[in-house]
């Protein structure tokens, strides 16, 4: 589920974004320039879950009572490096660093204002971002398929195509790249591709058609028949070194730790069925996701277990 | 003169010769067949697992492992064979396959056996042994146990020629086997405490760590035989990485030896300490608490330090020679603040990939453009076309292809 309005606990982090009512300057998100709606490298389109929220003012307690009917405890996580921190118990934090364990977060009985209702809703569905982590995995590379449904002359495409090249003897494929987005196809004369390279589902599907609209320009009645994300490999950093004999050692049924064949740990994980290669930097890398939520959800899974071992 | 006659068990009739054979084709050869021949007890298993199981005793006997290995040993082997991941591989792979069942049942029972012994027997490629070692563990739900740098120090050390008597070695390098096991042991627990171990090959750190610790024990002679030397004189090969685990192990020692008021005077270099490493290793809990914090504190005292704009902020230092370039840089900028605070800087302990990252950390930002790309946006013939080759370039093409 890509949307927490739960606001029973405290320290949780709402993906929906909750901004003050009338009596403050509030900026409608036009006003908001991209480049701080953008302002971190992750993998996000036009979602909020890492909005900076510094142009509103700090909210002091005199404010609070006379402005806010509501929205007194809901706090948008954001993935900041601008390094300011407002100390207060206002509903605004920014966190500047992306492992900071604890969400300032006051409860809705200190604020004595009524939870949950949102002011304005996001454009799009939110990511997760991570309650408790507070990290978002990055997409790094998603395997697609689709089958264009005619025979292919592959030495006549290696022949007309400049992106294209085909050794038969190495492989039966030709081997197509373009330059946005920067991907590689494998084109079989069967006339089934696959896609690899892209850094998201969109981008993946908007690739795909351009190999296959290369394919057509050549002459081939070439379709768009059952695309499908195969694998999708994403990764991120937990920010603190990891003691993989001990995680090795608590987790042996879904672990494999071979230091001579290879430095990280291999998780297995079970539900969802992703695997987790976990180095001791603290970098991890998730891989064997169809969805995205898949990756999201073994990063969750596997983070309180590496922050267990951080602490001995 | 003796014929052979056959009884019948249930009877005791006397069949006359020639009545009763065991094959047809004996019948004309008047020969005896065997119990294990009729029975086709050896038919029975196929010529692949007998070989295979021959391997795997052949490897035991070896290795010197004890009886009970071997039958274990052989029980994965049949297992495995009849699973059809290992029945339709190639040969290559069914050779392996005996040295993985080896080496998984060794860790089980804690025998460090390691890989690259077991590979070296086999000659076999590092590789293909992983992956069949992978896929042996998952198709038969092994659990295997890490390998223990313990025993692996106690083994390996157990061969070497320095510590065998007899041997004809210099007086000043020969060493006593038990002085040298239980120091590296404390060595490589220390490596082990400073993140020095992880994720790393074990081999070369306990070739590093039992180096360090010959040469601590009689200094004297010692200091001025390089690693490479005490490899032959051991008898064993020199790993590539044991020269980078010896200079982390001798980085490590003097932020301890740091710690020692009576060893900062001395200004120790990496070729000192080496002295110095029983004191360092007697008191090792205390001193690796003082040399280095907790990353969290690190970042306290970080901000505690807001005032001066210095580079090198939080780790002023007031360290003995043998700093690397990063540390003098920060010295330098804040000997103030050292000096305020009167002792040493406190790092904190991580691996040795955060402290000295070899790659360029790309903050890849995705582009605006790109993540605003939809999988349905409209694609433009000029995009396409610039991926076509024009007619002269077909052309040219061809012609070249002609020679």
């Amino acid at each position: 589920s890509s949307f927490k309005d739960d606001v029973s606990t405290n320290h949780q982090p709402f993906a929906s974004m909750n901004f003050y009512d009338v009596d403050l300057p509030i900026q409608t998100t036009e006003d908001v320039t991209v480049s701080s709606l953008f302002a971190q490298p992750k993998e996000l389109s036009a979602d909020f879950s890492s909005v900076d929220l510094s142009f509103l003012p700090d909210v002091t307690q005199e404010n609070k009572e006379q402005n806010l009917p509501e929205d007194g405890c809901e706090v948008q996580e954001v993935l900041d490096e601008s390094g300011s921190r407002s100390e207060e118990s206002s509903v605004l934090t920014e966190e500047s660093s992306s492992s900071f364990p604890e969400a300032r977060c006051p409860s809705p009985e200190e604020s004595g204002a009524c939870p949950s209702l949102t002011a304005m809703t996001p454009l799009t569905p939110v990511t997760p971002a991570s309650e408790g982590s507070k990290i978002l995995p990055q997409l790094q590379n998603i395997v697609s398929t689709v089958n264009l449904a005619c025979k292919l002359d592959l030495k006549y495409i290696a022949l007309h195509a400049r992106n294209a090249e085909y050794n038969p003897k190495r492989f039966a494929a030709v081997i197509m790249r373009i330059r946005e987005p920067r991907t590689t196809a494998l084109i079989f004369s069967s006339g089934k591709m696959v896609c690899t390279g892209a850094k998201s589902e969109e981008q993946s599907r908007l690739a795909a058609r351009k190999h296959a609209r290369v394919v057509q320009k050549l002459g081939f009645p070439a379709r768009f028949l059952e695309f499908k994300i195969q694998n999708m490999v994403g990764s991120c950093d937990v920010r603190f070194p990891i003691r993989l004999e001990t995680l090795f050692l608590a987790h042996r049924r879904f672990s494999s730790y071979e230091p001579e064949l290879f430095p990280g740990l291999i998780y297995r994980m079970v539900k969802p069925r992703i695997v987790l290669l976990i180095f001791v930097s603290g970098k991890v890398v998730l891989t064997g996701a169809k969805e995205r939520s898949e990756i999201y959800e073994a990063f969750e899974n596997i983070y309180p277990i590496l922050k267990g071992f951080n602490k001995s | 003169y003796a014929q052979q006659q056959l009884v019948c068990e249930a009877c005791g009739c006397v069949l006359a010769e020639g009545l009763l054979t065991t094959t047809y084709t004996d019948e004309g050869q008047l020969r005896e067949v065997s119990y294990s021949q009729s029975t086709g007890q050896r038919e029975q298993q196929s010529r692949c697992l007998q070989r295979g199981i021959r391997r795997v005793q052949d490897l035991c006997k070896v290795l010197q492992l004890p009886a009970v290995f071997e039958e274990t040993a052989v029980s994965y082997f049949r297992r495995a064979l009849q699973l059809p991941a290992f029945h339709l591989v190639s040969l290559e792979k069914k050779e392996l396959l005996g040295g993985c069942c080896v080496f998984v049942t060794c860790r089980q029972h804690n025998w460090p056996l390691t890989m690259g012994t077991v590979c070296s027997l086999l000659y076999a490629k590092q590789e293909l042994f992983a992956g069949v070692f992978q896929s042996l563990q998952q198709e038969l739900g092994l659990s295997v146990p890490a390998l223990s740098l313990a025993d692996l120090v106690k083994t390996h050390l157990g061969s070497f020629r320095l510590l065998q008597r007899g041997a004809d070695v210099p007086a000043p390098f020969a060493e006593d086997k038990e002085k040298l096991v239980a120091r590296t042991l404390q060595v490589v627990e220390l490596a082990s405490e400073t993140w020095l171990v992880t994720g790393r090959h074990p081999v070369p750190i306990v070739t590093a760590a039992a180096f360090l610790a010959w040469q601590s024990l009689q200094p004297p002679g010692r200091l001025s035989c390089t690693l490479g030397r005490f490899c032959k004189l051991a008898g064993v090969d020199l790993p590539p990485p044991a020269y980078l685990r010896l200079k982390e192990l001798l980085e490590i020692l003097l932020r301890m030896a740091s710690q020692l008021a009576w060893l900062r005077v001395f200004r120790l270099d990496k070729k000192t300490v080496v002295k110095h490493v029983g004191e360092l290793l007697q008191h090792r809990v205390f001193l690796l608490k003082k040399a280095f914090c907790e990353q969290g504190e690190e970042e306290e005292e970080e901000e505690k330090e807001q005032g001066a704009a210095a580079p090198g902020e939080g780790s002023a230092g007031c360290l003995p020679a043998g700093q690397t370039e990063q540390e003098q840089e920060q010295e330098q900028g804040c000997s103030s603040r050292g000096k305020r605070r009167g002792e040493a800087a406190r790092r904190p302990l991580l691996p040795p990939c955060l402290t000295k990252p070899r790659k360029r950390l790309r903050t890849a930002a995705p582009s605006a453009s790109d993540s605003a790309l939809g999988g349905d946006d409209p694609i433009s013939d000029s995009e396409i076309e610039q991926y076509l080759r024009g007619a002269e370039e077909i052309r040219a093409l061809q012609q070249l292809k002609a020679w």
